[in-house]
């Protein structure tokens, strides 16, 4: 950087908590051009101060007021002119610490320093500029693909939209009737689906590729080389984003024991009655008559883990939708509704009240024990009714409300078997061979069922998290996926009815308009929503480890044959586990690497020993931790002034080079502090928080080579609304600190 | 071993869902909403502690065991508050379903059978239950009058009693009136008797009562006429009173009917008697407790919908029965008081005697529906609260 500028705000009680004259000499030992203070630094005035700067030349800022949340309108400079530190003296130094105290202005002092060191390895990035497909591609026509379609083709996107079968409309397709999605949410609504396919295949800007599959796409999003197998022999296209939506199949009723649906022609899952009442009505299979006693068993195989331990949350409505069809066509045939627990979430109480006020309609609560044959009928075994009695139900027609199974492939278990089969034929020793076997035959069954092909390190399709479904944060992004520029919607994604389907084609369309109008912009699409930089490999140093290959949570990086990393920027989301993984440190981005990190971590003032004032460096992630700590320091709550803190943009993005250098620097305790990991993760980026548990683990190791006490290097889950255990956490932390002494590497 | 739905839930399928569209069209189409929180049974009164109301009988509805509930004392011992109906969550409305139970089992227990269904569809029969006594009253007066229907003749000074006017009997008489209501009392008797026997060996089936029927029955009728439980019900004070009112007021003009026979025969007044007559005051009175009780119980089914509940046929007719008795009988009183014409008994006394007709009409009406309707409770509540005792399980 040539001219760093720093700008110190003397708004919010910071002017009167801290000496200002003295950062004038902290502004010099760190190159600074010049130190401004202004009393309302995000006052149009203040603004139009900096902006002045900016036009004079400086490319390097540093906006020592609040926390990098705030303001961020205000300020929001060109990101190609003007690399900005927002160090948020207020939240981090005035607001938790005593004013005008000199630990707190160590510690004010110390933030300035850290920015500044950070400059010296520092760029400014280059706007990536690629040309970008404006297409979207919908893999899979039923009700969400096709509400996907037409919401892209609204927004004025072109779209591809792929069906495996010969027909549109999905599940839906054999279907007579919805539930209700309009007020008073009472009664069956018309099936719209035959509508909703001839507006799509009318749709000018629609292409509807009937009886195709997808055998390869290659590239990055934006320019998504995608070739396919149809009617009319493979085909080849560019698209700049992909929906896919390709639904889920019924659980197969044959697994389920008791029910005696192999047996039985009049044991029938939910999917077949369904076909049945719209193709020709109801009736027994096994001698065609109607029957007037139908008993609807819910959650057949479903929170059971033998079968399928999740809620598919649609059997019940499509249970309710059924019984009140049955009622429409034969007001005289009583259904019997045994469940564990109906549930029919908003609008949909309505709706099962309505069904269950009719006179032939009986619900009851029951386990169901066996289905049985019964002179011409069957006999139903249910247990812990209502009625408090084990009952034998007699009924002409059991119907089993069986639930989904995601139709979305493995992408990460159908790599790993293809590695496993290789090795299994060519590797170097009988052990590792036999150990090849073991996961080849874990995962056989995935063989075969590709469905998007990606031409991806990590696999050929989408990963999954839990129960086959793909991973993504159901709250805080529940479209995005672990491959950027692919979004799940539909039963895909969850286990869903008609009304949250359409939602979720909706949603996931404008997803995918997003992540293309982004890419044109050359900004990075989620969660680093604007960001421009790209990662930087220096690949004259790499030593072909795979590391950075195999811990993108979002497969990022292909291989070349000899292990070299091939980065697509336009996969990439910014967050630096890459950079966190390089044990080579090869890997930086522009404006976040590890020399620059490393340069802050040094520039700390640590006091001597005798000073009786130890140091502890926090690398606080900056999703949840740091506004967690911000949050307790906007409710006035105090912590120990011992803490410097180290924002990074994901405990993944944490190089163990760091915490040496902490060490090495004097700091006495270095904490981590991140998202909670494991199947129910909060981490932004899926993997960082837990690859940091491991790679801090591993660096324990290093800790005691080196003779330190491993208590020094401490990894803590942090939530959003952890926040009033910040003080605390940070005061156990200094106390086990105070317990194990100074840093013995203290003043080398 | 497991029951079979045949001995645990005796109705069939078909026999359920027949059961439901009974109970709905008597106003408990909201019982399968019933979700069994227990809500309604906590709230209660007057629930029993071992087998609290009406949370079962919520799942005896939803299931159609008509059987069962039927023999349920329970269904007996509520007096409808409605505080369940106003706490339930989900808008099952137990007040209504237990009412529409107690008209179902009314007409389950009905002898005979046809005049119960008759009565149970109040709803669409009720204008033949008013225009058959209608009809018999006016053939059988145009039939032994002398006059027919017309005018009757001004009568003679020996035949006007202490009232100093002419009394209605010179239309209608005291041989019409014992030549239709003998017959009608004894007729009821015998099935409020036949009826009550079925009950009460339904109520007996697989329990064990001890003491004498009429031992515990003193302090039944006891608790009855201090309407002691009824007074547990916090919310249906206002009812308490009106229905205290009613009883006594029935109570009363059923004494008067009674006292005014003796006042003929044994004291040798003529009739009718004056105004100042003990008689007449007794009868006056229970007039106006009649009048009191029917307008408060109109008022707050009028007025507070949600706390008096739905009300169906099985309830209007009776209240709308009791009210034309009442109101009819308060009426021709009046009109004869304020015919001032010593000459003809044409104009207001005439339309007096149309009124009475009437009256007569709706008294018939309301003593043939004893068994059948609304009224029955008379017998089975009291039935239930005696089976209570009798099985140890009374709360009070």
């Amino acid at each position: 950087m040539e001219q760093v500028d720093v700008f110190f705000c003397t708004g919010c009680e910071i002017g009167a908590s801290l000496d200002m004259d003295a950062f004038e000499e902290v502004c010099d030992d760190g190159d600074a051009n010049s130190l401004i203070c202004h009393e309302c630094l995000c006052s149009p005035e203040g603004v139009a101060k900096i902006q002045e700067a900016i036009d004079g030349g400086t490319d390097g800022l540093v906006i020592a007021a609040c926390s990098q949340r705030e303001k961020t309108a205000e300020f929001d400079f060109d990101r190609t002119k003007v690399h900005v530190e927002r160090t948020a003296i207020r939240e981090l130094a005035i607001w938790p610490h005593e004013a005008n105290d000199e630990d707190t202005q160590m510690l004010a002092e110390d933030m300035i320093r850290m920015s500044l060191a950070r400059f010296e390895a520092l760029a400014l990035p280059e706007k990536l500029e690629e040309e970008i497909a404006g297409t979207v591609l919908v893999v899979g026509g039923g009700y969400a693909g096709l509400t996907a379609a037409l919401a892209a083709a609204g927004m004025g996107q072109s779209v591809e939209l792929i069906e495996k079968e010969a027909r549109l409309g999905g599940y839906l397709a054999d279907c007579s009737n919805l539930v209700p999605e309009r007020p008073p949410y009472d009664e069956l609504q018309p099936n719209d689906i035959a509508e909703l396919v001839s507006r799509v295949e009318s749709h000018a800007s629609i292409k509807v590729r009937k009886s195709t599959t997808i055998t390869s796409i290659t590239g990055s999003p934006g320019q998504l080389q995608v070739q396919t197998e149809g009617e009319g022999g493979p085909d080849g296209f560019t698209v700049g984003a992909i929906v896919q939506a390709t639904g889920a199949k019924p659980y197969d009723a044959g697994k389920l024991e008791g029910f005696g649906y192999t047996e039985n022609p009049d044991v029938i899952t939910t999917t077949e009655l369904e076909k049945m009442m719209s193709n020709g009505g109801l009736k027994r299979p096994s001698d065609g008559s109607t029957p007037g006693r139908v008993l609807f068993a819910l959650c057949a195989g479903s929170r059971d883990e033998a079968h399928l331990s999740y809620c598919s949350s649609e059997c019940c409505a499509a249970s309710l939708k059924l019984v009140s069809a049955i009622h429409n066509d034969h007001p005289d045939t009583e259904c019997v509704v045994v469940y564990r627990d109906l549930r029919a979430p908003g609008q949909l109480e309505h709706f099962y009240e309505s069904v269950q006020c009719q006179p032939g309609s009986l619900f009851t609560r029951g386990d169901i024990k066996g289905v049985s044959v019964n002179g011409g009928g069957l006999k139903v075994a249910v247990e812990n009714s209502l009625l408090g009695d084990d009952l034998d139900i007699e009924t002409d027609l059991v119907v089993l409300a069986t639930g989904m199974v995601p139709v979305s492939a493995d992408g990460e278990a159908i790599r790993q078997l293809v590695d496993a089969q290789h090795r299994a034929e060519h590797g170097e020793s009988d052990v590792q061979k036999e150990a090849a076997r073991e996961i080849v035959a874990a995962n056989l069954q995935h063989e075969g069922t590709e469905i998007l092909n990606l031409h991806y390190r990590q696999g050929p399709d989408l990963p999954t998290l839990g129960y086959g479904f793909p991973d993504s944060h159901y709250i805080c992004f529940p479209y995005e996926t672990r491959r950027t520029g692919i979004f799940a919607a539909g039963t895909l994604r969850a286990p869903m009815d008609s009304a949250q389907a359409a939602e979720d084609g909706w949603g996931a369309a404008m997803k995918a308009v997003q992540c293309i109008t982004s890419n044109s912009r050359g900004e990075a699409v989620h969660p680093r929503a604007g960001d421009i930089s790209i990662a930087e490999f220096a690949l004259q140093r790499c030593t072909q480890c795979k590391r950075c290959t195999e811990e993108c949570p979002f497969g990022t990086i292909n291989e070349d044959e000899k292990g070299t990393p091939e980065y697509f920027p336009l996969r990439c989301r910014r967050c630096g586990i890459c950079l966190g993984a390089c044990p080579e440190r090869i890997i930086s981005f522009p404006e976040y690497s590890v020399n620059a990190v490393g340069n802050a971590i040094k520039s700390v003032e640590v006091p001597d020993e005798d000073e009786e004032k130890p140091r502890v460096l926090v690398f606080a992630c900056e999703n949840d931790a740091l506004p967690a700590i911000e949050e307790a320091a906007r409710r006035r709550l105090k912590w120990n002034a011992w803490i410097r803190i180290v924002p990074v943009r994901c405990l993944g993005a944490v190089n163990t080079v760091w915490v040496a250098d902490s060490l090495s620097t004097g700091f006495d305790g270095v904490m981590l502090m991140g998202c909670k990991k494991g199947d129910d993760y909060q981490c932004h980026y899926i993997k960082g928080s837990e690859l940091a548990h491991t790679r801090m683990g591993n660096q324990q190791d290093t800790l005691k080579r080196l003779a330190l006490e491993e208590e020094r290097l401490q990894v803590l889950e942090v939530g959003r609304d952890d926040y009033a255990k910040i003080p605390e956490m940070f005061e156990e932390f200094a106390e086990t600190i105070d317990d194990v002494g100074p840093n013995p590497y203290k003043g080398f | 071993m497991p029951a079979t739905l045949q001995s645990a839930v005796p109705s069939e399928s078909e026999g359920r869902t027949a059961f439901r569209r009974e109970l709905f069209a008597r106003g408990g189409e909201t019982a399968p909403k019933c979700y069994q929180c227990g809500t309604c049974s906590a709230v209660c009164d007057l629930a029993i502690e071992d087998a609290p109301f009406p949370r079962k009988q919520m799942l005896d509805a939803q299931w159609g065991r008509g059987d069962q509930l039927a023999a349920d004392p329970a269904i007996w011992l509520c007096h409808q508050c409605n505080d369940c109906s106003v706490r339930c969550p989900r808008d099952a409305k137990p007040g209504d379903v237990m009412q529409s139970i107690r008209a179902l089992s009314v007409e389950r227990l009905a002898v005979p059978a046809a005049v119960g269904k008759l009565v149970g569809n109040a709803r669409t029969t009720w204008p033949i239950l008013i225009s058959v006594p209608l009809l018999i009253w006016i053939v059988l007066l145009a039939l032994t009058n002398p006059g027919g229907l017309g005018v009757p003749a001004y009568p003679d000074a020996e035949h006007i009693g202490e009232a100093d006017g002419p009394g209605y009997h010179v239309f209608l008489n005291k041989n019409h009136i014992y030549g239709v209501m003998f017959p009608t009392v004894i007729l009821v008797c015998l099935a409020l008797f036949a009826s009550g026997k079925r009950f009460w060996n339904l109520l007996g089936t697989g329990t064990t009562r001890s003491g004498s029927f009429f031992s515990h029955l003193v302090p039944v009728v006891k608790e009855i006429l201090f309407h002691n439980r009824f007074g547990q019900c916090e919310s249906a004070k206002p009812r308490r009173w009106a229905h205290f009112a009613l009883m006594w007021g029935f109570i009363g003009a059923t004494a008067t009917t009674t006292l005014v026979a003796i006042a003929l025969y044994v004291i040798g007044n003529d009739l009718p008697l004056g105004q100042a007559h003990p008689f007449k005051l007794i009868g006056n009175f229970s007039a106006l407790l009649l009048l009191y009780g029917c307008g408060a119980l109109a008022w707050n089914r009028l007025t507070d919908a949600k706390n008096a509940g739905n009300s169906s046929a099985f309830d209007l007719y009776l209240l709308g029965v009791i009210g034309l008795v009442t109101v009819s009988g308060v009426l021709i009183e009046v009109l004869r008081l304020v015919h001032t014409d010593t000459e003809s008994l044409g104009g207001l006394f005439y339309i007096g005697c149309w009124l009475y007709i009437v009256h007569m009409a709706a008294v018939v009406s309301l003593f043939l529906t004893v068994p059948y309707s609304k009224f029955a409770h008379i017998l089975y509540r009291t039935l239930a609260m005696v089976h209570e005792r009798m099985t140890g399980q009374a709360t009070t």
